[in-house]
């Protein structure tokens, strides 16, 4: 297949998927055979659901190339490499076995209980320091307008703290109005500009004008 | 750097020792607690007032889509939310669109409630489990019509024609509301397919509310949708999470970091204060 | 069959969206007849190119992301931003290509796989380097947000890129790699129509391109006078979004909630 037609296809495809979607949205049922589990609309959801299960496939095969090139050029990273490709195949034939038997391994579990949750949450935790950092560098009150942001993120930070209450009552009361009130509108006009920006991209997307993705440079 | 005053220093301080005065300042809460108080907020006060609702036999879902990596800011307020379900009477659907980890948050929940929701409660009958499905919104959407069409069982593999508890549920209908755990956005799918979604395609009675545990960082995006009235109760973060322990009475690990969220918050706005003197301070010297 | 058409907030939606592709339509017809369509210049935009420079001074790569976009393309929230900050991708690869900087995409969402791999392979070709391309620059990591923000904190670390793109649909993620490009000085460009993580990419990047400017970037640098037309049709949208928030707000000060009642999500 041409490269041009390929490219079309590929518009062709996105074009006729979002208008079966949107006319599902909107009539749903009282278009036949459109809606339901049953209906074309249901039925391409379903293969939503397989494409994106596949990719999933697809991403491993990515992954073991990646390490895979990195051991053949025994690269600094190697050894990184050859632990991965150890722990993959471990996980791996651990979970054929749990899918073929129905029995979970101890080694199963343990590693994810252990070492994947532990590792997990310790990540999440560092955000805690990099917001610290981020926040003690750009919260200067370099003008009016950055002072303002700055007591604001004050209060709000005190107010979401149970200290803060104890240091002042007025603490919670600014800071949730901060919260409830001061930042809401902006917030929602962002949401706005934001779907407007979404709606203006999803239609040149539609009409296969958005080319930047895909293939543009051909 | 000879030439630096102390103002230059603080206004440029190297943020490994920010880093480490804030990980032994953390440490200190958990080995002496403060046990402060703590004011309820009304987004949780709505939530609770919702799970209060429950009328025995009530069935309603918890769609955990956060990941175990958000433990800290997500697991207290589902713990908190599923024992007032167990409470109620209620009956629980659990299921996860958004992390395929979802697994060791389900058993975590059940570890941590072993001993006052799940003796009694009977898989199948009072609570099924289904796991996680990838799709997102589609998935949503596609769960609104037909939760057979998605989970044709348990996680157990028990088909789910032979569970008890889905007898008669096949469509969002049977649901009284949503509790949605997110670190994102899934809470506005539930919104958007199920609540205010095309109610002609629900089998009969009315679409489920949706309320939502989000994670903190997202307070600011999530409120517009409580005050919106598109949610009807928000638990966010670990301090709302912490709220609810205290009205549902079950105190868990929400209430034990609040005095830590007390001590970084502290030192934040000192670091922040520090900053902006070092910064006018060498202002002026410039001047 | 059912009633066809109700005046609910559905039917009101439908009209709204019919009204407004009309009006992207109109004003692309009239952009393709000569019509002089005037974009302000994006400052997060123009400066791709210099961040490149910056990358090929120093002899150093380049670290780009479209963020964790809820792992998937098929979301509706993050798809498109995810795909906004790919096509801005096929632009960066071609300036790397151009000027022999190596690139090296991060992302864990795996069916957006294809659709890079593809974009930065045509980037190359289009720059008469195919042979160039390494596959292997664009690296997914499985559907998993941990995984892909360790491995994006380690690289940062040992390579030190002179430049760090982050443009897509971003959650937490986004504080830790762009304090991380901070840390060791590289030329930070964010952007996101994610709310919530909006402060950080603000407090923690040179530029950054807020809400629907990142679907406007690649329009802008398409260049293409139909597709630039889609954004002045977008800007009087803004005007009309602008009109019924008065009328409905007015409604309101006398009682009358239909507006926004009509209106709802």
């Amino acid at each position: 297949m041409s490269q041009v037609y390929k490219r079309e296809l590929v518009f062709i495809v996105t074009g006729v998927v979002a208008l079966v979607m949107m006319l599902d949205y909107f009539f749903g049922k009282n278009i036949p055979g459109l809606s339901g589990s049953g209906g074309i609309a249901g039925q391409l959801q379903t293969w939503a659901l397989i494409i994106q299960l596949m990719a999933i496939g697809l991403g491993a095969i990515n992954l073991i190339q990646v390490h895979y090139r990195q051991i053949s050029r025994k690269t600094d990273m190697a050894i990184y490499s050859i632990i991965f490709m150890v722990f993959f195949a471990f996980l791996l034939l651990l979970g054929l076995y749990k899918l073929f038997t129905g029995v979970e391994l101890y080694p199963y579990t343990w590693v994810f209980a252990n070492v994947y949750t532990s590792l997990g949450t310790t990540l999440y935790a560092i955000t805690g320091f990099f917001v610290f950092s981020a926040a003690y560098r750009a919260f200067r009150a370099r003008n009016v307008d950055a002072a303002i942001l700055l007591i604001g993120g004050c209060f709000v930070l005190l107010a979401n703290a149970p200290i803060g209450e104890v240091l002042w009552s007025g603490f919670p009361l600014i800071g949730n109005w901060f919260n409830n009130v001061g930042q809401i509108p902006g917030m929602r006009a962002f949401t706005v500009v934001g779907a407007l920006g979404l709606l203006a991209y999803g239609f040149r997307a539609l009409i296969g004008k958005e080319k930047g993705f895909y293939s543009e440079a051909s | 750097m000879s030439g630096q005053t102390i103002w230059d220093k603080l206004a440029r301080m190297d943020r490994r020792v920010f880093y480490w005065i804030l990980f032994i300042c953390l440490t200190v809460p958990y080995m002496t607690p403060l046990g402060l108080p703590i004011t309820v907020t009304p987004s949780t006060r709505s939530y609770y007032d919702g799970l209060k609702t429950i009328q025995p036999g009530e069935v309603v879902l918890l769609s955990i889509n956060s990941g175990v990596s958000a433990w800290g800011d997500c697991l207290p307020a589902m713990v908190a939310s599923v024992y007032q379900v167990h409470e109620q009477g209620g009956k629980l659907i659990v299921w996860s669109i958004g992390y395929n980890d979802c697994d060791i948050t389900w058993a975590r929940i059940k570890t941590l409630l072993a001993t006052n929701v799940f003796t009694d409660w009977v898989e199948g009958e009072d609570y099924v489990y289904f796991g996680y499905c990838p799709g997102q919104e589609t998935n949503v959407a596609l769960l609104r019509d037909n939760i057979r069409g998605v989970y044709t069982k348990d996680v157990r593999g028990v088909a789910t024609d032979d569970i008890p508890l889905m007898e008669d549920i096949n469509d969002a209908s049977k649901i009284k509301f949503v509790m949605s755990s997110d670190t994102g956005d899934a809470q506005i799918y539930y919104i958007r397919q199920w609540k205010n979604g095309p109610v002609n395609y629900v089998g009969s009675g009315q679409p489920p509310l949706v309320a939502e545990m989000g994670i903190a960082m997202n307070k600011s995006g999530d409120m517009v949708y409580y005050l919106s009235g598109d949610e009807f109760g928000l638990v966010a973060g670990s301090r709302g999470a912490a709220e609810l322990e205290a009205l549902v009475g079950l105190k868990g690990n929400a209430t034990i970091t609040m005095d830590s969220i007390s001590v970084s918050h502290v030192l934040l706005v000192l670091a922040i204060i520090l900053a902006n003197v070092g910064m006018f301070a060498t202002r002026g010297q410039k001047k | 069959m059912g009633v066809w058409i109700v005046l609910d907030t559905k039917f009101v939606a439908l009209l709204l969206l019919i009204a407004s592709f009309a009006l992207f339509y109109a004003y692309m017809k009239l952009a393709q007849g000569g019509m002089k369509i005037k974009v302000r210049t994006f400052p997060a935009v123009a400066a791709i190119p210099e961040a490149i420079g910056r990358a090929a001074e120093m002899g150093k790569p380049v670290y780009y992301s479209t963020g964790l976009g809820q792992l998937t393309l098929n979301n509706q929230l993050n798809g498109p931003q995810t795909l906004a900050g790919i096509s801005i991708l096929g632009y960066t690869t071609r300036l790397c290509a151009k000027s022999g900087v190596k690139i090296t995409y991060f992302t864990p969402i795996a069916d957006s796989l294809p659709l890079v791999e593809e974009t930065m392979r045509n980037a190359y070709l289009a720059e008469g380097k195919p042979e160039e391309f390494d596959p292997t620059t664009a690296i997914n990591f499985q559907n998993e947000q941990s995984p892909y923000l360790t491995a994006s904190l380690g690289w940062i670390q040992r390579e030190k890129p002179a430049s760090s793109i982050l443009l897509g649909g971003f959650y937490y993620e986004s504080v830790c790699i762009a304090e991380a490009g901070n840390i060791i000085g590289a030329m930070q460009i964010g952007g996101t129509a994610n709310t919530h993580q909006l402060p950080f990419l603000v407090a923690t990047c040179d530029y950054t391109l807020i809400m629907e400017e990142l679907y406007a970037a690649s329009a802008e640098i398409s260049g293409n006078p139909d597709v630039l037309g889609s954004l002045k049709g977008e800007d009087l949208l803004k005007f009309l979004v602008l009109a019924l928030l008065g009328i409905g707000f007015l409604l309101a000060l006398i009682g009358n909630t239909s507006l926004i009642g009509l209106l709802r999500l």
